[in-house]
């Protein structure tokens, strides 16, 4: 499988998820695979379908 | 340790902490705070394939008894919503959905555990009313009042701050919403004790051993099954966390227990 290849994540998910750190929204980048969060300035990766909600493997965006 | 190895848990609780950080348990030994999660972590890593067959024979099937009562103390409905934490592998979530649960999503802080689950789930054709997300129990990735059940089978004494994980389920339940935690607790019957002492720390981990290649890791499950809460001390941490009508049901013998607490 390659890292384009991701599969969407299931909406009924995205509807409930927020931000573990701030509880705030997340914005889904289908095409880079993240969860967005602005006020925490982290990207959440989805691996395989499954995002890592853990800030440890965020990667950190300018906020 | 050389490079070719991969850096074990066990390597780092080799390192003692400097003086006067903030230490908790690693099973026996103390370890800096911050390093806890990491190496249980490293430890479900290490056994995530062959974790379902060694519960087998750990607890000589015992645990699927009293799964299946934990489940059905969950008092499972279509229209019920479940948070499943440190579900691991998916006995919980899947008792729940064939007890004719609601949507319920499967949460583990470690991804090759929740892996296995996903494939269980394909097995069981029970993948349409599952969701699937990595998630730290003790930073919740879900709004306030959010679900009716939240779980956590044999996962609690694996966190670091057990409090902030008991206020994390409590923020995410409805009012009416229930919390329920089934865990290794202690023994309540005198008897028992010392065969079970004898199980535990002489038999297991020879058996984790010989099944699973990893003597270490089984060692610190059987440890951390020791420096858990008692029965009274895990209902009062409950109740600190905001949890109401917490009740206690001992399951064969105390060797664990199903702690119930309500969000009013």
């Amino acid at each position: 499988m390659t890292e384009t290849a991701q599969p969407p994540l299931d909406p009924r998910l995205l509807s409930i998820l927020v931000c573990p750190v701030t509880k705030g929204p997340l914005i889904y980048d289908r095409e880079a695979g993240e969860l967005i969060s602005r006020q925490a300035g982290l990207a959440f990766p989805i691996r395989d379908g499954i995002p890592i909600m853990l800030p440890d493997e965020a990667r950190a965006i300018d906020a | 340790m050389t490079d070719n190895t991969k850096p074990s848990a066990f390597d780092a609780a080799a390192v003692a902490p400097p003086s006067g950080a903030e230490t908790t348990d690693f099973g026996f030994r103390d370890v800096p705070l911050a390093e806890k999660k990491p190496m249980v972590r490293a430890v479900f890593d290490s056994v995530a394939t062959r974790y379902d067959i060694m519960n087998d024979v750990m607890s000589l099937g015992i645990h699927r008894a009293w799964k299946k009562i934990f489940v059905t103390e969950m008092g499972a409905h279509p229209d019920l919503t479940l948070l499943d934490l440190a579900g691991g592998t998916g006995d919980i979530s899947f008792g729940w959905l064939r007890a004719g649960g609601g949507r319920a999503i499967l949460s583990d802080i470690n991804a090759s555990m929740l892996s296995v689950g996903r494939g269980r789930a394909l097995e069981r054709g029970l993948i349409s009313s599952l969701n699937f997300a990595v998630m730290d129990a003790e930073a919740i990735p879900l709004p306030d009042r959010s679900v009716d059940r939240v779980t956590i089978a044999f996962g609690l004494r694996n966190c670091t701050d057990k409090d902030a994980v008991l206020r994390e389920a409590r923020r995410v339940l409805r009012p009416g919403g229930r919390f329920l935690c089934l865990e290794f607790s202690r023994v309540q019957v005198a008897a028992l004790s010392p065969i079970y002492d004898a199980w535990s720390f002489h038999v297991l981990p020879r058996m984790g051993a010989a099944i699973a290649g990893d003597r270490e890791s089984y060692q610190y499950l059987a440890e951390s099954i020791r420096m858990f809460p008692d029965q009274e001390t895990l209902a009062g941490m409950m109740r600190n966390a905001g949890l109401e009508h917490v009740t206690v049901r001992n399951l064969s013998g105390g060797i664990a227990a199903i702690h119930s607490g309500w969000r009013i």
